[in-house]
């Protein structure tokens, strides 16, 4: 500990994300719950009522941001949990990297089925 | 020193009856994290039935909610989140440095507010499921 | 009662003078001591146990250079009871009437060396300072967890010190006052540190933090609240508290506290470390938008 003197050291940057994003999720997923379980049924879902909402810019943008600070929110977690476990060295290195990939791949497969609702980004 | 004793994992989760409030939001809070985190992949994984048209979405999804499993366990998922929503709010406000001596009771409070909600909800999420 | 390894004190070179009808006679009567000895130590233990007034202690034993202490376990001590006392005078009360070899570290008996901090009825506690009147018996004292034993209830400290010595807990500055001046503090400024100054380096905050206890670089409560100290006092000067800050935005250190409020629960000198911990992560985000 204490070798290593940068001015700049990400731990705080991603401690500060995960404090944004989470205070941005809570009213998100507290909006999303209520949405599709309280304002839409859960036994009346259909593809045709997802479609009617994300043709909405607006509707469609807020999913996106949802998808993306999520996804920091859970993988950043996840990680850090690994952290103060002790995880170092280079499985430190490798689990961040299957983290980065996964996150990637998750994005990539949200923002996609997204689109296909849409049909097309609703610009 | 010649020699020194580990006393291993009993120190940790061995002593779970000695934990204290601020503990055990922290472990629910970890726990949740991860529920919810998995729920993410597999929620996406399943919502994108929808590339492949608008029928195999539509009958995934109503299949789905058709099972009382399925409504149970969306009960348990908004258990989870609500208690991470809520648990969230008073760590933002313990990193704001707000009300750090009252950290037990709104532990406590989000715990009591969680099981509201969600005794709550049950009729809503059980609705329209066949047994 | 006795935990010590009994000794083999056997007087047999004056054996072979002596005729051997007085040999039996005095093999007899020792025996005969024996088991008086042995009836008499029984009774007492039994009254001890029995009685009102005396305390069950149980207490972690092992040391590895004894062959049948190798394998820890508990010795229960039952210790008589005066108006005061405290864990620490119970603890001394069985090593100067039962077992010699109990061993624990202590000093002043009045919370300021931070020596005797154990593990006690599941919590961090100074044994000096906590009365065996506010514990459930039977009174279980541990060495502190997370922590290697060396013997007893004596845990291996190298690496709480290494962590302490790490964020440089002295006072350094740029700025001296003139030749005839004395390094003066505001009283507000006197204040926001107080409490952090009460620290005696007893380990109990480390010893019961979760996240010091998996990830072995984390700095720990007690070294951040020393930092803390320093940091937050004016007079060491903008240059000095940029450096400490940089030591305390790494990786390994505020961001691993995870406010469980461990360490403020037990510490014995009431200082808020999860306090100190998280305004210092605000200071060093404030500090590090500066920049941007």
């Amino acid at each position: 500990m204490a070798e290593r003197y940068t001015s700049f050291e990400p731990g705080g940057t991603r401690w500060l994300w995960q404090r944004l994003t989470a205070a941005f999720l809570v009213i998100v997923l507290a909006f999303h719950f209520f949405l599709l379980h309280f304002v839409n049924h859960a036994d009346e879902v259909t593809f045709a009522m997802s479609q009617a909402r994300m043709q909405e810019l607006t509707y469609f943008s807020l999913m996106i941001l949802f998808l993306v600070t999520a996804t920091f929110h859970g993988v950043n977690g996840v990680y850090n949990a690994l952290v103060n476990q002790g995880l170092s060295g280079s499985r430190k290195t490798a689990v961040k990297a299957i983290l980065g990939i996964a996150s990637l791949v998750l994005i990539v497969q949200g923002v996609r089925t997204a689109i296909a609702w849409a049909g097309g980004v609703p610009i | 020193m010649s020699q020194s004793y580990n006393r291993g994992l009993i120190e940790d989760f061995g002593r779970w009856r000695e934990f204290s409030a601020g503990m055990w939001a922290w472990i629910f809070h970890k726990f949740t994290g991860w529920v919810l985190v998995g729920y993410l992949f597999t929620h996406i994984a399943v919502l994108s039935t929808a590339l492949s048209g608008a029928a195999p979405y539509t009958n995934t999804i109503q299949a789905l909610e058709s099972l009382l499993v399925v409504r149970i366990l969306e009960v348990g998922l908004l258990a989870v989140a609500v208690f991470h929503i809520l648990n969230g709010l008073r760590l933002l406000f313990v990193d704001l440095g707000v009300g750090l001596e009252a950290q037990d009771k709104s532990f406590y409070a989000s715990l009591i507010l969680t099981g509201v909600i969600v005794v709550a909800s049950v009729p809503t999420f059980l609705a329209g499921v066949s047994i | 009662m006795s935990t010590q390894v009994p000794e083999q004190v056997e007087d047999e070179s004056s054996a072979e003078s002596v005729s051997p009808g007085k040999q039996k006679r005095d093999a007899k009567k020792r025996e005969r001591a024996e088991r008086l000895q042995e009836q008499r130590e029984a009774e007492a233990a039994e009254k001890a146990r029995t009685a009102d007034d005396t305390y069950h202690l149980k207490v972690f034993r092992y040391d590895p250079e004894v062959e049948g202490k190798q394998e820890p376990r508990f010795d229960d001590f039952y210790v008589p009871y005066k108006q005061g006392m405290t864990v620490l005078d119970a603890l001394m009360w069985a090593r100067d009437h039962y077992d010699s070899s109990l061993t624990f570290r202590h000093s002043c008996r009045q919370a300021i060396c931070g020596s005797d901090a154990l593990f006690v009825n599941g919590s961090q506690r100074l044994g000096c300072k906590t009365q065996l009147s506010d514990l459930s018996e039977p009174v279980r004292v541990e060495p502190l967890p997370h922590a290697d034993v060396v013997k007893d209830l004596v845990v291996d400290m190298e690496h709480f010190y290494d962590q302490m010595e790490a964020v440089e807990p002295y006072f350094q500055t740029n700025s001296l006052p003139a030749e005839d001046e004395e390094q003066r503090q505001t009283r507000e400024n006197r204040e926001k540190v107080k409490m952090s100054t009460r620290c005696i380096w007893c380990s109990a905050c480390m010893s019961s933090c979760n996240i010091a206890a998996g990830d072995n670089e984390y700095l720990g409560p007690a070294a951040i609240n020393k930092a803390y100290r320093f940091a937050m006092d004016e007079r060491e000067g903008e240059d000095m508290k940029q450096r400490r800050l940089e030591i305390l935005e790494q990786e390994h250190g505020v961001w691993r506290c995870q406010t469980q409020f461990s360490c403020t629960e037990v510490c014995p000198k009431d200082i808020p470390l999860t306090e100190h911990i998280q305004e210092l992560k605000r200071e060093a985000i404030k500090n590090n938008l500066k920049f941007w």
